[in-house]
């Protein structure tokens, strides 16, 4: 059995090296092989098993297949005619072992044969001899010819029971290995080196006739090791001795004799290739690619498999013609049918050839073979898997030619009726037959016995039950079933069947309402409808996110494979199925918005729905984006809860009223005063609303801090600028409000200046985003992004003269992390000194929580800047998220950290620190790095201008004034009219995946480049001049204009 | 398919009720909360015809309300598969169309509309055959035949086909006009 098996090695091996190295030479023989029936085969077989016998033969063997076929056809040059004869004539004796007859020619044919190998090479014999000693133990040795016979009738017992069909298990059960045999030895070697150890054994076995090794087998899926066959250990180490691909301190294990078998069955995968079953191609370009079998060749061991090509015309086109060969494509083109008279266009020679088998035309181009625009290939049965194929339905489609019967595919039907899962059939089931002589029965399955299924037919004159195997059965549907998709790519869908097509099933999903094209296979009645999951892809359920129509809304409902969206149109509810797809971006960006009060929503803010539809509703706003609340009520059943209602068309409860009808400083004033009292309000436990969620406003107040309330000193520390007068354009800080007038730090001289209060406006970078962005937050939870870092970022910018001041100062701070703004931003909220010192929250052992969550005056400040100033724009989502915790306990000792701004400016200890805060953020400071979009927008960006109660419109930035308002050509291209907008009525366009983008900030703010990947919130571009790949944050990577 | 039955039905009535007019406020109640409902096994309740016997009431501890067991006539609605519907086209699109009898919303697959009928786009959406005689668009009456029902607990959704004799246009007012 051994030998046998060792034969079979021999063989494999042998083809391998043909496949590898000459295909078609190989082809050529085997054809003739095959040409020539059985017993050409059985010659070649001959020859193969006495490869190990006759090294000469072996030899030539190794060294060119064909050649061995000439020798074996002649043993050179005039010995031809005899070898032949006497091959074939054993082969006679084979094919009737008892026949005496046969024995004696068989003899004849020995004889001839020894002589040959007598005279060729007289003294292997004694070697050989030894290499054999099984075969010669035990046994008298009487005479070499004697011995010969005993020999080829021994192989040839062996190579009668591997090809005779009638060997039987008993005759196997004599060929095991016993106590007697050579043993098997299991011998390390260099890891991807076990053939050529193998061979380099064997060559050596031919090289040195003392070598007392029988055989030596690599085997394909075993790594590291190889095989030896030999009596003794010591023989096997002699025979490694010297081999580089062998350790020589490698341990030489013994095989135990049970496991020999083992070692060289081989598992017998039943591989079950049948014409136009499905596989999937394992290596090459075709990897993972879909193919169907058109032809098997069981013994070579390779199928002809159908393909869509990959076949890039061009690259085939300069190859054939000789030119640009060098190059080497990285990319593989992608699946296409071939077009011939693309080809020929491309000037590529097609030629038209029968094949010799099918006797079918193909087109041949380059030697690849095509047909109907498939490519036919050649593989060996290892390139393709076919386990576990599951076609989807696209690629199926593509090899579906048109007017093909899809009920004509059960072949391939097959391939998935074998991929069938466990309890595939179950009792009740509908099924119908569709093979054998009862094709087309329905009946239901009444009980399943492993692959047996006995259905009950439909048909009434039959017996009750019926027996069938699993797979002569499919599953049966009826338009208007219910159904429920089991497996394969829309697992999990549900819906009704609207059309039934041979196997396939068209289902109107309940969710999407859209049709589902499925296998029958794949699908199980039921009457449940798919709910449960919360989250698709990046998006989960009342996730706020933009549509690609630039609408945006709520996800009120998530379905298997939509979403349901409610829309952010207020005037009445409007829910649409999106697909995953379709939506273009979440929105997690966190603004603030005025309700009809002017009072600044934010979101949890609880607010009255006060006109419109759903007037009467009040609930926390859960999202908010241009000027639309969404609302979640609870008690609203519709919609999961949700309300969409204008900012306008609400009120935030306990807001004030006033607000309304002013301009100008009037404006400012009364504003100040709405915000003032609605923190009030807010921070009155008595006035909480009803519905409220307790955690939005439970403990956030500090409770009696703000009760005195303050003056108009609620500008004092902010960023403002000069917007007539003398000091025109001047930017300066706050510092002291009086009736009708302020003090104004300048930054850039260093002198405090006295302007009309109507002659300042905020700007709206620096100091402010500080108040803002904490109190923005601090209506919010603290975790949530801020814009704070920013601002900081853009002051150096604006007036560098600034910049030196500060210099010094930026150490300290940045050594401090944040711990110096605390301080500012108490001092100013706090401004006079008599309010400052009653802030207890702020006292060292407060709790770092704590400030964070005063929320009250934070969004008064959001909008302090009058009326020019809408909404404060830049502070977005900037992770802010980290800063606090070395921000607040630092908190008391604020003042001493800032001597240089307090000796230039004394008496104002509160504003002033600030200014060191902010300029000490470096600008290009990555930690702070301007992600989010307090960002300046920049020249050439596309944006999507959004006014209060128009549509949005797409525009150009063509330039940045200095307020941070923006110039923008309207019009996708840029080319219609230009408008100024403000940046609270810009937003940017959300570059695409291989759009060109331009970065808003970080040290690489201005430089464009391309989008080449999206990775959550990170996109990954390549820089357009330097050609480096970076990962930035998407937030600061604005469309270029086209 | 229209039934007239008797259902049984648990109210509950808030003390303020209770006084001479309990009976008239008692249906009134019942009116309100059971028409237009629908369940999976009735189908919807189009209209409460007649109570036949309200029970003794049970006044529950704690809220005071009372909860009378009603029996009553009601005339009730549910499509069955393979019943004939004449019913208003709602929407058109390209997968098929949907259309409406009463409370049920029916969809009609463009494969269960005959071959010759296709999906035309535009303005107006239709379904036309190829000589252009019949059109299927909003507001298209269509008769149609229910090959499958899906019963949310809700709503009620089925699958119908007009590809079979004596299915489609029955009256098309938009050609008319």
């Amino acid at each position: 059995m051994a030998r046998n098996r060792r034969h079979d090695d021999d063989d494999d091996e042998e083809y391998e090296e043909e496949e590898e190295e000459e295909e078609e030479e190989e082809e050529e023989v085997v054809r003739r092989g095959k040409g020539a029936g059985g017993r050409k085969r059985g010659r070649s077989d001959f020859i193969d098993d006495t490869a190990l016998e006759d090294d000469e033969d072996e030899e030539d063997e190794e060294d060119d297949d064909d050649e061995d076929f000439g020798r074996g056809g002649g043993g050179g040059g005039g010995g031809r005619g005899k070898k032949r004869r006497s091959g074939s004539e054993f082969f006679e004796l084979e094919a009737a072992v008892d026949s005496d007859e046969g024995e004696e020619d068989d003899e004849e044919g020995e004889d001839d044969f020894i002589n040959d190998a007598g005279a060729d090479l007289p003294d292997e014999e004694e070697g050989r001899r030894l290499h054999r000693p099984s075969i010669l133990m035990g046994e008298d040795q009487e005479d070499v010819d004697e011995i010969e016979r005993q020999v080829y009738e021994r192989y040839a017992k062996s190579s009668h029971v591997e090809y005779g069909d009638d060997a039987t298990e008993v005759e196997q059960q004599a060929l095991l290995p016993s106590v007697k045999d050579p043993k098997l030895w299991m011998v390390k070697c260099a890891i991807g080196h076990e053939r050529e150890t193998a061979i380099c054994l064997m060559q050596k076995f031919i090289d040195r006739a003392d070598l007392q090794i029988k055989s030596a087998i690599a085997l394909d899926h075993l790594k590291n090791y190889i095989y030896v066959e030999a009596e003794k250990e010591a023989h096997v180490k002699e025979a490694c001795k010297g081999l580089r691909n062998i350790y020589s301190s490698a341990k030489i294990m013994l095989v135990p004799i049970k496991e020999m078998t083992d070692v060289l069955s081989v598992e017998s995968k039943s591989v079950d290739l049948a014409r136009d079953t499905w596989v999937r191609m394992k290596i090459g370009i075709y990897k993972g690619d879909l193919a169907k079998v058109v032809d098997v060749d069981n013994v070579r061991q390779r199928v002809t498999v159908k393909l869509i090509p990959r076949v890039d015309l061009q690259t085939l086109a300069n190859k054939l013609e000789g030119r640009d060969i060098g190059k080497k494509k990285t990319f593989v083109p992608p699946p296409r049918f071939f077009n011939i008279d693309e080809a020929r266009e491309m000037r590529i020679r097609v030629e038209r050839r029968r094949d010799r088998d099918s006797g079918e035309y193909f087109e041949m181009v380059d030697g690849l073979m095509f047909k109907d625009g498939f490519l036919y290939k050649t593989v060996s049965f290892k390139s393709i898997s076919s386990q576990n194929i599951q076609p989807t339905f696209d690629e199926l489609e593509k090899f579906r030619k048109p007017g093909d019967d899809v009920n004509g595919d059960v072949a391939s039907l097959s391939t998935l009726f074998a991929n069938r899962k466990k309890g595939h059939f179950m009792k009740g089931d509908a099924v119908i037959v569709v093979r054998g002589d009862l094709k087309n029965l329905e009946g239901w399955v009444e009980k399943v016995e492993e692959d047996t299924v006995h259905i009950r037919p439909k048909m009434p004159d039959l017996p009750k039950t019926l027996a069938f195997n699993e797979k002569e059965l499919c599953k049966y549907f009826k338009p208007g079933d219910h159904v429920k998709v089991v497996s394969g790519v829309q697992e999990g869908a549900t819906g009704m069947v609207v059309k039934v097509e041979g196997h396939v099933l068209i289902i109107l999903s309940d969710t999407t309402k859209e049709h589902i094209r499925v296998f029958a296979d794949h699908v199980v009645e039921s009457s449940e409808i798919t709910t449960g999951v919360t989250r698709i892809g990046d998006y989960e359920l009342h996730d706020l996110v933009m549509l690609d129509n630039m609408s945006f809304g709520v996800i009120i409902r998530v379905e298997s494979e939509a979403f349901q969206v409610l829309k952010g149109v207020p005037d009445r509810p409007e829910v649409v199925l999106i697909k995953l797809r379709e939506i273009k971006s979440k929105i997690d960006r966190r603004t603030n918005a005025k309700d009809r009060s002017n009072n600044i929503v934010s979101v949890k803010d609880v607010v009255r729905v006060i006109e419109g539809p759903c007037k009467g509703k009040q609930g926390p706003v859960e999202h908010i984006h241009k000027g639309i609340l969404f609302i979640y009520d609870r008690h609203h059943l519709e919609h999961a809860g949700f309300i969409c209602a204008k900012a306008q068309s609400c009120v935030v409860v306990g807001g004030s009223n006033r607000g309304h009808g002013m301009n100008g400083v009037d404006a400012l004033d009364s504003r100040f005063g709405g915000l003032r009292s609605s923190s009030n309000v807010l921070q009155s436990p008595r006035r909480l609303p009803p519905r409220g969620p307790p955690t939005n406003f439970g403990g956030r107040f500090g409770g009696g801090r703000f009760g005195g309330g303050r003056g108009h000193d609620s500008l004092v520390g902010r960023c403002i600028k000069i917007k007539s007068g003398p000091f025109k354009g001047y930017r300066g800080r706050v510092k002291e409000i009086t009736s009708g007038f302020v003090r104004v730090e300048l930054d850039s001289q260093m002198k405090i200046v006295t302007v009309k209060r109507d002659e300042i406006s905020d700007t709206p970078g620096a100091a402010t985003p500080f108040r803002e962005s904490r109190f923005a937050s601090g209506s919010e939870t603290p975790m949530h992004p801020s814009r704070t870092p920013l601002h900081p970022i853009q002051t150096p910018m604006r007036d560098p003269s600034a910049t030196p001041i500060h210099d010094g100062m930026r150490t300290p701070l940045r050594n401090r992390a944040w711990a110096p703004m605390s301080p500012p931003r108490d001092s100013w909220e706090d401004g006079n000194p008599a309010t400052w010192g009653s802030s207890p929250p702020y006292q060292p052992g407060t709790p770092p929580a704590r400030p964070y969550e005063a929320p009250t005056p934070g969004s008064g400040w959001a909008n302090t800047p009058g009326g020019n100033y809408n909404d404060s724009p830049t502070p977005r989502d900037n992770s802010y998220g980290n800063a606090p915790s070395p921000y607040l306990p630092s908190t008391p000792v604020g003042q001493p950290m800032t001597p240089t701004s307090a000796s230039y400016l004394p008496g104002t200890p509160g504003g002033q620190p600030m200014t060191p805060g902010n300029v000490g953020m470096d600008m290009m400071s990555p930690l702070i790095g301007g992600e989010g979009d307090g960002i300046w927008y920049m020249p050439d960006i596309l944006v999507n201008t959004v006014r209060p109660g128009e549509d949005p419109h797409i525009g150009v930035v063509r330039e940045v004034l200095t307020d941070g308002s923006c110039k923008v050509a309207l019009g996708a291209a840029g080319n219609g009219e230009t408008v100024i907008a403000l940046p609270t009525e810009i937003e940017m366009v959300q570059p695409k995946k291989s759009d060109r983008i331009k970065i808003l900030s970080s040290s690489l703010r201005g430089v464009t480049g391309k989008l080449i990947g999206i990775d959550g919130t990170d996109g990954i571009v390549k820089l357009d001049d330097t050609y480096d790949v970076k990962i930035l944050d998407m937030g600061i990577l604005a469309k270029l204009a086209a | 398919m229209f039934f007239h039955i008797v259902l049984e039905r648990n109210m509950q009535l808030h003390p303020r009720h209770f006084g001479p007019h309990l009976r008239d406020k008692l249906v009134s109640k019942l009116m309100k909360d059971v028409e237009g409902t629908c369940s999976g096994r009735h189908g919807f309740v189009v209209a409460i015809t007649g109570v036949e016997e309200i029970g003794k009431g049970l006044i529950r501890e704690g809220t005071g309300f009372v909860t009378f067991p009603v029996k009553y006539q009601c005339v009730v609605f549910r499509p069955f598969k393979g019943e004939i519907l004449e019913a208003v086209v709602t929407m058109v699109n390209k997968m098929g169309f949907f259309a409406e009898a009463g409370p049920v919303q029916i969809f009609v697959s463009n494969h269960l509309i005959p071959d010759d009928m296709e999906f035309q786009s535009g303005d107006m959406p239709n379904y036309t055959t190829s000589d252009g005689s019949v059109k299927i668009q909003k507001d298209s009456e269509v008769r149609l035949k229910i090959i499958g029902t899906r019963v949310d607990a809700t709503e009620i959704f089925c699958i119908g086909t007009i590809k079979d004799d004596f299915l489609g246009v029955i009256n098309d007012p938009g050609a008319a006009s």
